[in-house]
């Protein structure tokens, strides 16, 4: 069994399986299949170049734009919603559905490899490998235009490269060992750069080289403190820095793409989107001078600023007064209300460039209409005691002239940066008190029409009291505005520095993915995932009764659980009768749990443990990878429960290493039959639940009901 | 025995050493002899323990005092005194979460059952101090800034202030437990007693005074238990500290939840020390066990059971009906006085009059009243409704009525119980609509799966077949057998299936908008949890039963379910308080103190917690040495430097590792809560850092001289003294300048509001109490030139957004309205909610004419002041506050929304 051809072969066997199990019907269903309305939707905007904006960083997307394009598709498909046809839109989808379900099938024999790298005989490693191969979750997940597929190979590439590199610990700073450590950090980078689950990935292998400098820097290994700290830089430089420019370059192909602009447009600051070409900043963006009238709108609402001559009633249900002035507003829709005059208190040259409206100029806003300033004072606006009150003064009275001026805070700007509508967001500070004009969506009652409340922030620096300049109505002299400037040409696309776009849109992400909280009908808590208790419908077909329902493999999975639940009662148990004087486990025996298999039990907790402190929403599919480990752990404690032999060694013994006698594993026949009755059950219950997993054939009622293991299921078409 | 425990130099030295390098050395006797931390015995020539050890049977634990020492405690405790106690009357108003604590403990006095996200104790310890001094509970502790009357504030403040006291001797007690030299017990205390922080703190009636207290009370018992424990095991004194442990901690937890850390860091210290008794294969299994049991029960059990007899106490006393109640279950209410409900019949019939419940949520009865669903079918809606009204009664009617087989009528026939499988319709008695539900989507839920209910018919129109539900018996009482069979009141669980479509009577945590009173919204659900769609008939009438037939109640909760449901009920809401609040801060700005919390600003004075900038970058400076000196030591010893031999350095190594994993713990959990959170959560984690700056001063001079060392601690201490001076009006609400005020910000993001204090002194002198009316009548007359600042509106900041607006809706009462139409009819403004106009007294000047609006404004309601505080109680506030009960027939729908466009 163990030798070399018949490794191969076994692994060989595995991974065309895997193809088969993978590839089998990736054609139907011909319809978009649930986040495949994202992810297919992100391939079409790469291949028409167009900006779009995803909490998730771009490898995964770009390598699907990639395939896309390959096989064809020319983006004319919007991906719309679960269950439209592909046939229909003459999409090339099953090139798009292969490339995953290609990565996924590879992901198998690396399983098988890992095992085998690390000394675990051919049956142990086939035990972990079929674990992975016969999941109807993993099966369900890679058949699809998802990010999975890629994160998961990509993260048991980052495993075994790392544990290729760790067996060659005796040939230091040889090529190869370099090449083994660079293959691991840019592994880690392709994780991360399908998702940020790869943190976890790089948390894993970064504990796993923390541990080895630590046992370098004992002074028992008698290596020198330069030594160490050759080791040290030659990690940080492997797995720190070369992954980091990785990292980047996914970014800067991404940029490098998307050059138009998109559906994103609006997420980016005004600087980012006029590097974008045809973008709405780019073409529309004017400077605003004294006298011009304009509507001004509320960068995330979208409200217009409104006045209209009804006024605040004096007092309000819950006691309170106000000032009964005119009420100041948020208006959605465009109306001669809207319009405000920019008043300047500043002397202004007849004509020319000084007549251009600045950064922290401090001006008077006229509202046309009614023919008064806006105003804000020390009293409570109508629904929040806390902020400031605003509303009109008449035009002729200047006892309140002070309380009218405010000053216009351009965000990110230099002094002296001219305003100009669209692309400057401003803020607009009141002088005296020092509030920002700020809205929020909660409604004004009946008296003000259900309008939108308008009123002062007391911290100025408030990030949603922004607003900006929609368009300028018309100037003092009622010239056509456009001529203004001179020239109407398209302006030409702006340069952006690559590092500020990429921070820009790294903290986006960022802000975005912890914003991912709203309820989802299918969404899970971490604890239901190892145990399977509930599962994701992806899709369903009415008339045929068919659907995809994203479960694991039942056996499987308890089994993973079992061999976890079993390693962290051993590794105790171990502890205890170590503490008490007693060393029940062989040595090797026991490096070989501590280390090899204790390194798969951390990318299991690491990829595990932390989705418990996140608050955006969860899927099963998140516990992926961390399933993946646990079959790699169930490896491990099979192997131990079955032989108390181990392969030795493992590591590639170096010149100065010291040889002790080389062992073989031995496996009894029971350990075969064992493995071969699990991968028979397993086998049974992957083809039991593939009418979910394939979403053919379809189901009648009672099929449904049978198939539905655990009550919590929410299987579709079930019978009565 | 005896003289084989003289301890020596040697053995505690090795025995502490954790480190793996060491062999676990040989105890000299046949105790066992497990070390704990901050416990090693410090080798020093001549120590206060061994003198006292000598000649006794087993060397006592628990604290070595020097003769002498207790009279310098006593001269601290004094100092503590005097500077806790400064003035505690003053301010004679409202502060900060006094609005809260304060209206509990007139709660308790009245017994009005209420809900708090706090345990009960240290509520109910300012509730005897209340009770005590003969407080009534006629006060509603309204808003920030409200003038006390008639209420024995100080008595309640005093109850904070005493155990802020307390704090000094236990941490002078504690240092010197933990085997530090008389001189540095002596810093640490001082450096508590000036704290501003906790001297603000421990001022007013909240209840972080007694949270700290207690964790440093533990922390006392546990140091000296664990010197007990080296010493001998299972002696009368061991189990007499290791108690006060295990009720301290109890105490600890009861008073907040945050407790739970003190719990954590005991926890590890005792696994801990049972992990190296574990390792001293000398000691027997047996005897292990008997040493983890002991623990077991000590710091498990009587904890346990010291919270829940409080919780047992809390609910003996509020045994009232209160605002709390909507939180609480259906049994669970029908406890309190107020709530309860008559008997009532048990067995339902076909045309019983009954009230339902849903089960499983508290949105209460089944509801329909005269108002239809703007969208979908339009028909009148159906809610769940939480209080009784007669819009919950329906009529159960026979539904297998056909003009061809008329079936059962209950009018002529003899009573026929209800029984599973029935087909029956149910008349909404009010508005004789039927329970109907069609294939059209629900209001709020618009999904497939749903349908809509609706009340549907007129008066003689007996229904269509989309009236006919199912019963279907799902859970009946196990002590009552019948109920599984038919229906019977409160007994049975039941779901109603739609006849036609299939789908379940469903409710669930869902309000509809305005247009249902925010009511909860119920549907017809294919797809239900079967939670979500369980009823039960809570009344039960019906004409034919006699009077004799069997009655039914509630069954009473016992106090265990009690107990856990009241659990439940705050970690909901505890986990709920994510609003933000203007003065909350994440954990990371504590340790550097970058932000207080404004507690009460009134007349140009102000209170604002902030702790001592001294002691405060002190003990942060402690932590960050002691946790990279570890860091350096664990890098020297993997290279073979052999630091760990020193036993002075393992001496302070335990100390301080000890200390640090207590700061350690009561600071890093907060940064895994999403709610809200203030400063004064770090406090029991900065006592424990104040207790490692002492440490750290003991070690930093523990080679000088005597003489030496005191002047460093007084150069310390007179430091901490003049900061404490220094920021001493913030935290007594004293007189400061605007100049001083300004001057003192050094922080930037220190946002105390320097414009609320006069530009000197004698600007604005006036002495307290008569306070109040001078500045008002400054205010009314508009007399004062302009000594107002701009901005004395900063303290709006303390509150929460959000909320206020609900604290006086259906207030105006008669006498207000009357004062409101006088002062409109005479063209006058009402005295405003908040200073409108305030810099332009010219405006506003005819207020002072109107002396009608004058006795309704007291001083209290200045318009600085208004309602606040800690959001924590503020969102139980809000939440508790019911909708008003609707009426039999709710107020009319509001006129229909002012299309907005149409008006524009």
């Amino acid at each position: 069994m163990e030798k070399p051809t018949n490794v191969y072969a076994t692994g060989f066997i595995l991974g065309a399986l895997a193809f088969a199990v993978r590839l089998y019907k990736i054609s139907n269903p011909d319809e978009v299949v649930f986040d495949e309305v994202h992810f297919g939707k992100f391939a079409a905007y790469y291949i028409l170049r167009e900006y779009y904006f995803d909490v998730h960083p771009p490898l995964a997307k770009l390598l699907l734009g990639a395939a896309g394009w390959f096989v064809g598709f020319d983006g004319q498909f919007d991906f719309e919603n679960i269950g439209d046809s592909y046939t229909e839109h003459h999409v090339p989808y099953i090139g798009m559905r292969v490339f995953p379900a290609v990565l996924g099938s590879l992901t198998i024999p690396l399983v098988f490899a890992i095992m085998r790298e690390c000394g675990y005989p051919t049956l142990i490693a086939a035990f972990s490998a079929s674990l992975v191969l016969f999941d109807n979750g993993h099966v369900t997940q890679v058949r699809l235009i998802l990010l999975d597929a890629a994160l998961v190979f990509f993260m048991t590439m980052s495993l075994y490269s790392y544990v290729r590199f760790r067996k060659l610990r005796y040939w230091e700073f040889t090529f190869e060992w370099w090449a083994w450590m660079i293959a691991t950090g840019v592994s880690l980078a392709c994780t991360l750069g399908c998702k940020m689950v790869g943190l976890l990935t790089f948390a894993t292998i970064g504990t796993a080289v923390l541990v080895d400098l630590w046992n370098l820097l004992d002074i028992r290994k008698g290596l020198s403190l330069e030594h160490v700290a050759k080791h040290f830089f030659a990690r940080a430089l492997g797995l720190i820095v070369v992954p980091f420019f990785v990292y980047l370059s996914f970014f800067w192909i991404h940029f490098k793409i998307l050059t138009h602009s998109g559906t994103g447009d609006s997420f980016m600051s005004p600087a980012f989107q006029e590097t974008l070409q045809n973008n709405e900043m780019l073409l529309n963006s004017q400077e605003i001078r004294y006298y011009d009238t304009v509507t001004m709108r509320h960068k995330d609402s979208k409200v217009f600023l409104h006045s209209h001559p009804d006024r605040y009633p004096l007092r309000y249900d819950d006691g309170r007064i106000s000032s009964q002035g005119q009420q100041v507003t948020g208006y959605p829709f465009n109306d001669t209300n809207n319009h405000w005059q920019i008043v300047p208190t500043k002397s202004l040259p007849p004509t020319g460039r000084g007549r251009v409206v600045r950064h922290k100029d401090v001006v008077q806003l006229l509202h046309i209409n009614t023919d008064s300033y806006l105003l804000t004072h020390d009293v409570a606006s109508p629904l929040m005691p806390t902020n400031q009150e605003f509303t009109t003064w008449a035009v002729n009275d200047t006892t309140r002239y002070d309380d009218t001026l405010f000053e216009i805070n351009i965000i990110e700007a230099h002094d002296g940066e001219p305003w100009k509508t669209k692309s400057g967001h401003f803020r607009l500070v009141h002088v005296p008190t020092r509030v920002s004009m700020w809205t929020h969506s909660e409604a004004l009652p009946d008296w003000a029409f259900k309008q939108q409340e308008i009123n002062g922030n007391k911290n100025a620096q408030e990030r949603t009291a922004t607003w900006f300049v929609d368009e300028i109505i018309n100037d003092e002299t009622g010239a056509d505005l456009r001529n203004r400037t001179g020239t109407v040409e398209p302006k030409p696309v702006k340069q952006l520095n690559f590092f500020r776009k990429f921070f820009e849109l790294q903290m986006l992400m960022l802000q975005h993915n912890a914003g991912l909280t709203a309820s989802h009908p299918y969404a899970s808590g971490p604890i239901n995932w190892p145990f399977l208790i509930s599962g994701i419908s992806f899709w369903t077909h009415n008339d045929t009764q068919r659907q995809i329902y994203m479960i694991g493999n039942v056996v499987g999975w308890w089994t993973c659980v079992m061999a976890l639940s079993i390693y962290v009662g051993i590794i105790s148990a171990d502890l205890l009768a170590r503490r008490r004087g007693v060393y029940p486990i062989p040595e090797p025996l026991r490096n070989r749990l501590w280390n090899s298999t204790g390194l798969f039990f951390a990318a299991w907790a690491y990829h595990y443990f932390p989705f418990f402190l996140m608050s955006r929403q969860l899927f099963l599919h998140h516990y992926l990878p961390a399933h993946l480990a646990s079959a790699l752990v169930a490896g491990g404690v099979f192997n131990f429960i079955v032989s108390e032999t181990i392969n030795y060694p493992i590591s590639i013994p170096g010149p100065n290493t010291r040889l002790r006698p080389r062992t073989h594993a031995e496996l009894g026949v029971r350990s075969f039959i064992a493995v071969g009755v699990f991968v028979a059950t397993l086998i049974a219950m992957f083809l039991y639940l593939s009418p979910l997993t394939y979403g053919t054939p379809g189901l009648d009622g009672d099929q449904v009901n049978r198939r539905r293991l655990l009550s919590t299921w929410t299987l579709h078409f079930a019978g009565k | 025995m005896a003289s084989l425990h003289g301890p020596s130099t040697f053995r505690p030295r090795q025995a502490y050493t954790a480190d793996p390098i060491s062999p676990p050395p040989e105890p000299a006797h046949g105790q066992p002899f497990p070390s704990s931390p901050g416990l090693a015995y410090r080798a020093r020539p001549v120590g206060p323990r061994m003198s006292a050890s000598r000649g006794k049977p087993h060397p006592p634990g628990g604290i070595k005092m020097q003769r002498g020492e207790w009279k310098l405690l006593l001269a601290v405790c004094a100092v503590a005194v005097g500077v806790r106690f400064y003035r505690l009357g003053w301010p004679d108003s409202v502060v900060f979460d006094e609005v809260h604590f304060g209206k509990f403990a007139s709660k308790y006095i009245k017994s009005q059952y209420y809900v708090d996200v706090h345990p009960p104790l240290a509520k109910l310890l300012i509730t005897l101090a209340a009770f005590v001094s003969g407080y009534d509970g006629n006060f509603d502790f309204k808003d920030i800034g409200k003038l006390y009357e008639s209420v024995p504030y100080v008595a309640m403040r005093s109850l904070p202030a005493t155990l802020g006291v307390l704090l000094v001797p236990v941490t002078y007690l504690t240092l010197r437990a933990l085997d530090c030299r008389t001189d540095t017990a002596l810093l640490g205390s001082l450096f508590i007693t000036f704290e501003n922080g906790l001297i603000t703190q421990s001022r007013h009636i909240l209840l972080d005074s007694p949270l700290i207290f207690f964790t440093a009370l533990t922390t006392l018992f546990w140091t000296g238990f664990c010197n007990e424990n080296r010493a001998a095991a299972f002696t009368e004194g061991w189990w007499v500290w290791l108690t006060c442990v295990g009720l301290s901690l109890g105490a600890v937890v009861s008073c907040k939840w945050v407790g739970l850390f003190t719990i954590a860091t005991i926890g590890l210290c005792t696994i801990r020390q049972l992990w190296l008794l574990l390792g001293d294969t000398k000691v027997s299994i047996r005897l292990w066990i008997r040493h983890f049991l002991a623990r077991a029960l000590c710091l498990i059990v009587v904890p346990a059971l010291f919270y829940m007899a409080m919780f047992e106490l809390h609910f003996l006393i509020l045994s009232n009906s209160g605002d709390g109640d909507g939180f609480m279950s259906a049994e669970f209410q029908h406890t309190l006085n107020g709530k309860k409900m008559q008997d009532t019949y048990a067995d339902v019939g076909v045309g019983s009059k009954v009230v339902m419940r849903h089960w499983n949520t508290n949105g209460g009865y089944l509801h329909s009243h005269d108002h239809t669903y703007p969208g979908g079918s339009k028909q009148q809606q159906i809610t769940l409704y939480p209080h009784m009204d007669t819009n919950n009664d329906w009529r159960i009617l026979n539904a297998t009525w056909d003009a061809s087989s008329p079936g059962y009528d209950h009018e002529t026939q003899p009573f026929r119980a209800l029984l599973n499988g029935d087909m029956i319709r149910l008349e909404h008695i009010i508005t004789s609509k039927k329970l109907h539900s069609h294939d059209i989507r629900p209001p709020v839920s618009e999904v497939d799966f749903q349908n809509e209910v609706s009340g549907y018919g007129f008066p003689g129109f007996s229904g269509d077949a989309n009236d006919n539900w199912i019963v279907e018996i799902a859970e009946g009482d196990k002590r009552d057998r019948e109920s599984t069979k038919r229906v019977r009141t409160l007994r049975t669980l039941f779901k109603l299936r739609h006849a036609l479509t299939g789908c379940y009577l469903f409710s669930h945590k869902v309000k509809l908008p305005d247009w249902g009173y925010e009511q909860q919204e119920v549907t017809c659900n294919k797809n239900a949890v079967r939670a979500n769609s369980l009823w039960f008939v809570e009344w039960n009438e019906h004409e034919k039963l006699p009077l004799t037939s069997p009655k039914v109640n509630y069954r009473k909760p016992g106090f265990i379910s009690k107990f856990l449901e009241l659990q439940k009920v705050m970690w909901t809401t505890n986990a709920g308080l994510t609003e933000r609040h203007a003065f909350d801060s994440r954990p990371t700005s504590w340790p550097l103190l970058r932000r207080g919390i404004n507690f009460w600003v009134k007349d140009h004075r102000q209170i604002y917690l902030l702790g001592n900038p001294v002691v405060w970058y002190l003990s942060t400076l402690a932590v960050v040495l002691y946790l990279s000196a570890r860091g350096l030591l664990i890098l020297r010893a993997k290279r073979g430097y052999k630091d760990f031999n020193n036993s002075g350095l393992v001496f302070y190594d335990n100390v301080c590792g000890f200390l640090v994993l207590g700061w350690a713990l009561h600071y890093f959990p907060f940064y895994l809560m999403a709610r809200q959170l203030f400063l004064h959560h770090y406090f029991p984690a900065l006592w424990f850092a104040v207790l490692l700056t002492a440490a750290v001063y003991d070690l930093a001079t523990a080679r000088l001289k005597p003489r030496y060392r005191v002047q460093v601690a007084l150069v310390l201490v007179g430091l901490a003294v003049w900061t404490y001076w220094h920021f001493n009006p913030l935290a007594y609400g004293g007189q400061w300048t605007k100049g001083k005020c300004e001057s003192s910000k050094w922080l930037k993001t220190w946002d105390f509001s320097c414009g609320d204090f006069p530009q000197s002194v004698s600007d604005r002198s006036c002495p307290m109490g008569v306070a109040d009316q001078k500045q008002y009548g400054d205010y009314v007359t508009g007399a004062s030139a302009k000594p107002t600042p701009p901005r004395v509106t900063m303290v709006a900041d303390a509150h929460q957004p959000g909320h206020i607006p609900q604290q006086n809706v259906a207030e105006p009462s008669a006498e207000q309205s009357a004062t409101l139409a006088t002062a409109e009819s005479v063209g006058n403004v009402p005295q405003p909610g908040r200073d409108v106009f305030q810099d332009h007294p010219d405006v506003i000047q005819p207020l002072s004419a109107s002396s009608s609006a004058k006795p309704e404004v007291g001083p209290q309601e200045r318009p600085e002041t208004s309602k606040a505080a800690d959001p924590e109680e503020a969102a139980v506030e809000a939440a508790t506050e019911a909708p008003p009960p609707l009426p039999a027939n709710e107020p009319e729908n509001s006129s229909p929304d002012a299309d907005a466009e149409t008006l524009d």
